[in-house]
């Protein structure tokens, strides 16, 4: 036998992706948990939903897409992402036993994996993947943004939990741009909604303090995008699918913060500290990918795997958008506090747009970020999310943009197959070396 | 290069597959055995199987490039690449004019549009479901009480097809076993087997487009009432390798000849 001409990359085995922007992360999401689950303490003490003292008021469940964490924050009120809950519970492959308890209870298999993961996980008084628990509610906050799923869950929980419902009414947009009507239309439920605030926190509302967090969130987002530009660098020194899902952490829970400001100051260091030594996020960089949707987060490093044995490295992502399209030059405006998050929850947000904006938004990605090809992961229990993913990888072939289509689910580890999986990834990227990298008589 | 042998080993769901290559592109010999969990030991006897009656051994061989759901599992391996890129080339190899191939083995099937010298272009293989693969003919010809093999002609004498309908594998078997029961003839059963098979087979030609040539191979393309059905509906002549399941092997001892006389062509240049 001879030796190895070429080692193949995917015999390289696993590898660790951890910088200090992972530990900051991790940081500030124990942080947070172990808030909730000081005011968790609290309620077990009294035995009531708290109101006044010192520290967070209460705890508030919100959606993640287009959020309006700031204006929980003007009031002390700490907010709980079901969707964090339920995607930490997958990472750490504890999902499945939440989600047969929820088919147990009645949900069907085809409905939302995070729906049915954190439905049980609620009512099993579940401790989260750190340890800690979720407080009851002071309010649940259904700022239905894009995914109208969320009705019904945030209905349920409601139900169960017995804590007041309020409901964000946000028209999806259908052309570029909300029209006036609509803003005014968000902005006056805005105003309902602080009226409530008010109620359940105790505490009256300070414009100038909410002028402050926008300040803040809006430094954030300029930070979280100026760490998305530095992916335009070859190799890239940022991994926009896979380190931006950690990213989204504390642009949920910590942007309108000091704290969050620090944390993407951070980032942004180490990011344009690998570009000035020419490092990039995968060891060695042979294709520059986008990638369409959600991770499979019960296979996240499995999944991430099948990028980095081919030198993948995602550039840029939407799933990284469902917070906000902040790349593209939107920051909240202390000048205009509640205009501005009605336009945010209606426009600048990915899961709000119409597809013929994210189809645009995706080839501003192959363009400006200079990727070789597409990844679409469809997601089997969020059709809101993949509903259109068949039609989206016809357009971009047709554009001659190779693309991949896979269907697994973010949540439910039985729509996963390794094996098929892996396949698919093999070959997608066979056919891109030989198409980027093909030598004479030895390309596959 | 010229007393050079690569080998290509398809490890299958089903079956794995050995071709040993010599310099020339010519096939040496071949073996081919039921897939077990010992992907080793199973590798290194259908080596030897090959290699002995020619007089070679292991050392004779220069390249060995392994592809299949198994291609990981063998150590001796100098390169694993995916079955669908293998079966591309192998089809290509000994069908230039190929366009479009229908892959069927035993638990995966995918349709593979190929470009220039076999490069492909864009795949569509099933997912998670083998309703469409040579595993449902093993369970279908297990209720009907015929092998495999039976089935491949037996459906050309159907005169009254019967429709399978369900897309489950699972449920499709009730459907077969209620057809027994009302009397049907086995052939007319088969012929809906086949009808079944052959339309999801064509969904996924259909993703991908024919072109102007179909090559199809794969184990389940050793039914000669299958080609005949998938020619019906395309309404083309299709091609059909001699021994089809052993395609990816060939296409996988092909790369690996590429890949050593580029290894070599490198070691000339540097020395």
């Amino acid at each position: 036998m001879t030796d190895t001409p070429k080692e193949n990359p995917k015999a390289a085995g696993h590898v660790h992706y951890q910088g200090r922007m992972h530990a900051l992360q991790k940081e500030i999401i124990t942080r947070w948990y172990k808030e909730l689950h000081g005011v968790w303490q609290r309620q077990q003490a009294s035995n009531a939903v708290p109101l006044p003292g010192s520290g967070a008021t209460g705890a508030v469940p919100l959606m993640i897409s287009g959020n309006c964490v700031e204006l929980l924050q003007a009031f002390d009120l700490l907010p709980v992402y079901p969707e964090i809950n339920a995607l930490q519970l997958a990472i750490r492959k504890k999902a499945l036993e939440y989600l047969l308890k929820a088919e147990d209870m009645g949900y069907s298999t085809d409905n939302c994996g995070y729906v049915k993961a954190d439905m049980a996980f609620y009512l099993e008084g579940a401790e989260t993947a750190q340890g800690t628990r979720i407080p009851k509610p002071s309010l649940i906050l259904n700022n239905f943004v894009g995914c109208n799923t969320y009705i019904k869950w945030f209905e349920h929980l409601a139900h169960f939990t017995k804590a007041p419902l309020f409901t964000l009414d946000i028209p999806f947009l259908q052309g570029e741009e909300p029209d006036a009507g609509q803003i005014k239309y968000v902005a006056d439920q805005l105003k309902d909604l602080i009226r409530l605030l008010e109620k359940v926190s105790g505490r009256s509302f300070d414009i100038d303090r909410l002028r402050e967090i926008l300040k803040l969130s809006a430094r954030s987002e300029e930070l979280w995008s100026a760490i998305k530009m530095t992916a335009k660098n070859n190799p890239s020194p940022y991994e926009a699918f896979f380190d931006a899902t950690t990213m989204m952490g504390p642009l949920y829970v910590s942007r309108g913060t000091p704290e969050g400001v620090r944390f993407f100051e951070e980032a942004l260091r180490e990011m344009e500290e690998k570009v000035r030594l020419g490092v990039g996020a995968v060891a060695k960089e042979r294709f520059r990918v986008v990638v369409e949707a959600p991770p499979p987060y019960p296979y996240f490093k499995a999944f991430r795997d099948l990028f980095n044995t081919w030198g993948a490295c995602s550039v840029a992502s939407t799933y990284s958008c469902v917070g906000g399209t902040f790349e593209f030059g939107f920051r909240h405006d202390p000048r205009d506090p509640l205009n501005s998050i009605a336009r945010h929850m209606l426009v600048h947000n990915v899961c709000n747009r119409n597809y013929i904006q994210r189809y645009d938004q995706i080839l501003r990605y192959i363009k400006e970020w200079n990727a070789d090809a597409l990844i679409i992961h469809s997601v089997k229990s969020c059709r809101l999310f993949s509903a259109g993913h068949g039609d989206m990888r016809e357009f971009f072939t047709s554009k001659g943009i190779p693309t991949l289509y896979v269907e697994s689910d973010l949540e439910d580890p039985r729509y996963y197959s390794p094996a098929q999986m892996r396949n698919r990834f093999d070959a997608f990227f066979e056919a891109l070396e030989h198409k980027k990298y093909s030598t004479k008589g030895a390309g596959v | 290069m010229k007393d050079r042998l690569v080998a290509g080993i398809d490890l299958g769901a089903g079956s794995t597959k050995v071709v040993l290559l010599a310099a020339d592109r010519s096939v040496l010999g071949q073996a081919r055995s039921k897939t077990r969990a010992d992907f080793v030991g199973l590798t290194d006897g259908l080596l030897d199987e090959v290699l002995k009656p020619l007089g070679l051994t292991r050392r004779d061989i220069s390249y060995i490039a392994t592809t299949g759901l198994g291609r990981y599992a063998v150590p001796a391996r100098n390169i694993q690449i995916t079955e669908i890129t293998c079966g591309a080339r192998g089809a290509w190899f000994l069908f230039p004019d190929t366009t479009c191939i229908l892959d069927i083995g035993s638990q995966s099937s995918r349709a593979i549009r190929v470009g220039e010298k076999g490069r492909v272009k864009e795949f569509k293989t099933n997912e998670k479901c083998a309703s469409g693969s040579g595993g449902f003919l093993e369970k279908a010809a297990k209720y009907l009480e015929i092998t495999v093999d039976e089935m491949g002609t037996l459906s050309l004498t159907s005169s009254d097809p019967r429709e399978i309908s369900s897309v489950c594998a699972v449920l499709a078997e009730s459907e077969i076993i209620s057809n027994v029961s009302d009397g049907y003839k086995i052939e007319d059963i088969v012929r809906g087997i086949h009808d079944s098979l052959a339309d999801r087979a064509l969904t996924l030609i259909r993703r991908v487009g024919i072109g102007t040539s179909l090559t199809f191979i794969g184990g389940v393309a050793r039914q000669e009432g299958m080609i005949s059905t998938v020619q019906a509906k395309l309404g083309i002549q299709v091609n059909v390798p001699e021994e089809p399941e052993y395609v990816c092997a060939l296409g996988a001892a092909l790369f690996a000849l590429e890949r050593l006389k580029a290894a070599e062509a490198v070691s000339a240049k540097t020395a």
